[in-house]
């Protein structure tokens, strides 16, 4: 086999290596960075590329895809002292592969500890109460300072989620008796409020029923005033009738309306059927005197006018009755 | 074996050409596409004129060679094109479009909210809440300017 023979082979074999050495396809989602002599030139994005052999080398292989990473459980004092545990996860996206790659030394692990350096700084400035009931602030407040720490380096921090807030098991137990202890605070005002109420209602009812009755009283009283007055001044108008009558006519005619009453009281008495023994008062035999007196009149005035005699007696009857018992008219000298 | 290549003569670089193109379906290495193409075109040549072996190797090398830079120059796709053109190119998307200022660009950087993020945007001094238009974008350094 001559030299030439030999050149030919081996060009043929020099050529077919170089050339699968300078195509480099680059996968979809990632960046990958070319140096020449180790100093960077160039990003070949993907698709097919190719480079110089000999020359040119891949450098770094960037994944260009967001990216999430665990931020492991640490402990973090809060501003009033209570220990609580926390994680979370943070989303990065590498938007530059070249200072992905030689700005910072390990991405990941950068983020991890500046991320979690920067929760003990943002829950420790909190309260407990406001550190488990602000996750949205805190998660906010990452996202901006870690974002603007590692934007040199290429890259976005998309979003930054605190997964778990845990606080000792005691202090748990404590907040549940708190919660507890409200609840029955309240559940004992609003029964209190609710006896108050009702007492409050029964009184103003008593008072209420009382106020009605005095008012009835009253009622009743004016109403009663009012009839005895009636009452009166009916005796009044009769009274004047009567002696009116009196004036005009013979006072023997008012002897007769009194024996004539007398006598029916007495036919009561008679009529009664448990008492048969009537006790008289000693005026009653001159009473029975009287009632020859009447006999006398009755002659007297028959013998004139009977007939006016019956009217006039009929005048003086026809006194309205009031509905008490007919009062005892005193006789009247005159 | 070596009786079967002679006695197959200038076929050899067809068959070779054509079987490198198949490789290229299987494994796409990609350029055994473009061996096989030098393969079939030192076959064509071969049959034209009367060259010695040797030569011929020195001409599928040299054709091997001459395709990068013409692949390079014919095959590759441009940037933007393709199905997605901002798969993976985030920022590239956001290039043109408005948004509220969320607050003030002072010494030149700002935010605003882009999705349920904050973006951290470069640009000349401008009070929150005006509207700003992305106008330039370089990873993930976004460049605004007054709408």
């Amino acid at each position: 086999m001559s030299g030439f023979d030999i050149f030919a082979i081996v060009l043929v074999l020099l050529v077919i290596v170089t050339l699968i050495a300078g195509v480099k396809t680059v996968p979809q989602g990632y960046d990958w960075t070319i140096e020449r002599f180790g100093k960077y030139t160039q990003t070949l994005s993907p698709g097919l590329n190719l480079i110089v052999p000999y020359f040119d080398r891949v450098g770094r292989k960037i994944n260009m895809m967001e990216q999430v990473i665990d931020i492991p459980e640490q402990e973090v004092i809060t501003k009033d002292n209570a220990t609580v545990t926390v994680d979370g996860v943070a989303f990065y996206q590498v938007f530059d592969a070249a200072k992905a790659s030689y700005e910072v030394a390990n991405l990941n692990q950068a983020i991890t500890v500046l991320t979690m350096t920067n929760i003990r700084s943002v829950m420790g400035s909190m309260d407990l109460d406001q550190v488990l009931s602000h996750r949205d602030e805190i998660n906010e407040r990452l996202l901006r300072v870690v974002d603007a720490a590692v934007s040199p380096w290429g890259v976005k921090v998309n979003r930054i989620e605190i997964k778990d807030i845990v606080p000792p098991a005691d202090l748990v137990e404590a907040m549940g008796r708190q919660m507890k202890a409200e609840r029955v605070k309240r559940a004992d005002i609003l029964a209190a409020e609710g006896q108050r109420q009702s007492e409050i209602l029964r009184a103003e009812g008593a008072k209420q029923g009382q106020i009605l009755q005095a008012e009835g009283r009253r009622e009743a009283a004016f109403r009663d005033a009012e009839a005895r007055e009636r009452l009166a001044e009916a005796e009044a108008k009769a009274t004047q009738a009567v002696s009116e009558a009196i004036a005009k006519g013979d006072v023997a005619a008012l002897n007769y309306f009194i024996a004539d009453k007398y006598i029916k009281a007495f036919g009561q008495f008679a009529d009664a059927p448990n008492q048969k023994i009537i006790m008289l008062p000693m005026e009653a035999t001159s009473m029975l005197g009287s009632l020859a007196g009447i006999g006398e009149i009755a002659k007297a005035t028959f013998g004139e006018s009977a007939a006016s005699a019956t009217a006039a007696a009929r005048r003086t009857g026809s006194v309205p009755p009031t509905g008490s018992p007919p009062p005892a008219v005193p006789p009247r000298q005159g | 074996m070596t009786d079967m290549f002679v006695s197959l003569g200038n076929w050899n670089w067809l068959i070779f050409g054509f079987i490198l193109m198949a490789l290229e379906v299987v494994a796409p290495g990609v350029f055994l596409f473009w061996l096989g193409l030098a393969a079939l075109l030192v076959g064509l040549i071969s049959f034209t004129a009367v060259i010695s072996w040797q030569i011929q190797l020195v001409m599928f090398a040299v054709f091997a060679a001459a395709a990068a830079p013409v692949w390079r120059r014919l095959g590759r796709p441009k940037p933007d094109a393709g199905a997605s053109p901002f798969l993976n190119k985030r920022t590239e998307a956001l290039l043109g479009r408005e948004f509220t200022l969320e607050k003030p660009i002072i010494d030149g950087n700002g935010t605003v909210r882009i999705g349920d993020t904050v973006w951290r945007v470069a640009g000349p001094d401008t009070p929150a809440g005006t509207r700003v238009k992305v106008v330039h974008v370089d990873g993930a350094n976004l460049t605004v300017a007054a709408a």
